[in-house]
């Protein structure tokens, strides 16, 4: 495994991000949205290419390290986080609020990223603004090159989400 | 009748902060909302509030730098950030810039009715 000065690995994801990251989905899931998310899978595997109908995709960056978080949902899953995020039926969700609510819950999610990984380097990581993607069945796989990534996957009441993870420290 | 100013970008994070206002009794009519920075600076210029909740990344103006503004033209509502900007600096940064109280994104209801009420009990 290759290091950084401060003892950090280059080529994987550092296992703390990754618990950090699980922890926020399932208390945003839990807390804003009143549903249980539970973690089925962690997938490091350049050959698994998972799909999502609405995609949320955040960089983030810092003196230390960059990388860039997309969570991914089928069209259902997502209504039904976003309904419940709004207090609303799934089916009464507009594309608009979709849209919105799920650059909302990538930005909770990547904001308890940087503040984990500012608080332990002792400088200021930045978030972008959250950009969606949207299109049936699109792959979720664009990733900046050698860039150490992971896959997690969520269940929810019978759906499931993806999150993928690209991280690298300097 | 309390009147409250929501400041963020987010047209979701909105609705769910008035759905958490309208159930501590706050009146719909009384709540007004701003989709970014500069409205919200305008609108809290012109208009008496007793609260106003600020997000802080908002494409325009930053929220901090809102409530900078509204501190430095003698503007003394009390104003609660409602971020995800977790991070203790970030705390302290908008303390000293003249925010009353700081909420961090995600929030349980009883987290969010308990800080407005500390952030209209006390004023600037």
């Amino acid at each position: 495994m290759m290091m950084n000065a401060a003892g950090q690995s280059t080529n994987a994801i550092d296992a703390k991000l990754v618990n950090t990251l699980m922890k926020a989905v399932m208390e945003v899931c839990g807390t804003m949205a009143g549903t249980q998310v539970t973690l089925k899978e962690v997938v490091p595997s350049l050959d698994y290419k998972p799909t999502g109908d609405i995609s949320g995709v955040i960089g983030i960056s810092g003196d230390y390290g960059e990388g860039m978080l997309t969570l991914s949902f089928t069209e259902p899953m997502a209504a039904l986080l976003v309904g419940r995020l709004l207090g609303m039926p799934p089916e009464e969700i507009c594309s608009e609020d979709m849209c919105d609510g799920i650059g909302e819950l990538v930005n909770i999610v990547s904001g308890r990223a940087k503040t984990s990984l500012s608080e332990d380097s002792g400088t200021l990581y930045r978030l972008s603004l959250p950009s969606i993607i949207k299109g049936p069945g699109h792959e979720i796989t664009g990733r900046p090159k050698n860039c150490p990534f992971l896959f997690l996957v969520f269940e929810a009441e019978g759906h499931s989400f993806v999150l993928q993870v690209t991280f690298r420290y300097f | 009748m309390m009147k409250v100013l929501i400041v963020d970008d987010s047209a979701v994070m909105r609705k769910v902060i008035i759905r958490e206002l309208l159930k501590i009794g706050v009146e719909q009519a009384n709540i007004q909302e701003a989709p970014d920075g500069l409205v919200g600076l305008e609108v809290a210029s012109k208009n008496a509030f007793d609260l106003i909740l600020m997000d802080w990344n908002m494409p325009g103006m930053l929220g901090i730098d809102v409530v900078r503004q509204l501190r430095g033209a003698g503007i003394t509502t009390p104003i609660m950030m409602v971020t995800t900007e977790g991070e203790k600096t970030n705390v302290v940064t908008a303390i000293q810039a003249g925010a009353n109280n700081y909420l961090v994104k995600p929030f349980t209801p009883e987290d969010f009715a308990a800080k407005v009420a500390q952030s209209t009990a006390v004023k600037v």
